[in-house]
């Protein structure tokens, strides 16, 4: 299919050139405007010569994901942590619009407004209140530690993959078919209300107990 | 049409880099957003099943997780804080009292 490999070739290319700029990053720190310059150029360059790409959804699927693994790995890798919040926020935002490619808006609301709005908002404020430094690096201790978890976290991703691609027959999903309501507020209301009342009480509970242990836990005396 | 293994597969990365991320990081806070990052890469899978399976159960427990998540962090997050205020220190390995 002609218009798969516009969207493939585009997606690579953008890789490379976010690899180019990470390469330049890397060894010549300094130059940050150099290396955001090309950053630009590359990707501009790369648009333009394939403007059919920008119209499929493929194509935006395959950008989403991409800045979601990035932006993961980023946190992980990342020695600072005030950084590491910044790039969760935008893993957060990726993963609200993968909630949109598969039809639940709904779920892309509150991700957007609970995670990114509210628990984003309060590690942010540990961090700055702590005035954490990068004081650790990924260099510092516990080196065979690391090693093994990164070979094992290989070998898990690999097995995951495995399962994913070799799973049963899956039915057929057609988006004609959707019900008209499908992830909508409405729709996701009835269900809590009425088949799942009892775990959205339970919820209500466990919220509750959570608000009052964290005021205990960072209150300065107990008395 | 996007295949719906796609978002499987893009979910099963993140939940594996943020298993990683737990082992490899010594940073409390940053250990935490780590736990973030797996509980999120589930909720990606619960939307990508129900999608497939047409059925909004899916969705009611992306719902639940997210509760479950705003509790552990607000209650991690208190750990963190009352940790730095006895300890002036982050680092996991510095707290382990209640280890063997």
């Amino acid at each position: 299919m002609m218009e798969r490999d516009v969207v493939v070739r585009l997606l690579l290319g953008l890789i490379m050139v976010v690899v180019a700029y990470a390469v330049i990053r890397i060894l010549a720190p300094a130059r940050t405007l150099l290396a955001g310059a090309a950053l630009g150029a590359g990707a501009l360059a790369l648009v333009a010569l394939n403007p059919g790409a920008l119209a499929s959804v493929e194509f935006w699927a395959g950008l989403v994901g991409f800045a979601a693994i990035l932006s993961a790995l980023m946190i992980v890798i990342h020695p600072n942590p005030m950084v590491s919040v910044l790039f969760l926020i935008v893993n957060l935002f990726c993963v609200a619009l993968f909630y949109l490619f598969l039809n639940a808006q709904f779920l892309a609301a509150i991700q957007i407004i609970i995670y990114a709005g509210a628990i984003m908002v309060l590690f942010l404020f540990v961090v700055m209140l702590l005035n954490l430094k990068a004081e650790e690096g990924l260099t510092a201790r516990g080196g065979p530690q690391r090693y093994g978890a990164i070979v094992l976290g290989g070998l898990f991703a690999g097995l995951l993959f495995d399962a994913i691609l070799h799973r049963g027959p899956q039915p057929y999903f057609d988006p004609g078919t959707f019900a008209s309501g499908f992830g909508t507020a409405r729709e996701l209301g009835g269900l809590l209300f009425t088949r799942y009342l009892f775990a959205f009480e339970a919820a209500s509970l466990l919220l509750i107990a959570a608000m009052i242990g964290a005021v205990v836990l960072a209150k300065r005396r107990l008395r | 049409m996007m295949p719906p293994h796609y978002f499987l597969l893009v979910a099963a990365l993140l939940f594996a880099i943020g298993c990683v991320g737990v082992l490899i990081r010594r940073n409390a806070i940053v250990i935490l957003m780590c736990i973030e990052l797996m509980l999120n890469a589930v909720n990606l899978t619960f939307a990508a099943f129900a999608n497939e399976s047409q059925s909004m159960t899916g969705h009611v427990f992306v719902f639940f997780v997210m509760t479950v998540a705003a509790a552990e962090a607000a209650v991690g997050l208190a750990i963190v804080i009352a940790l730095f205020r006895r300890r002036r220190t982050t680092d996991v390995d510095d707290a382990s009292l209640l280890r063997w």
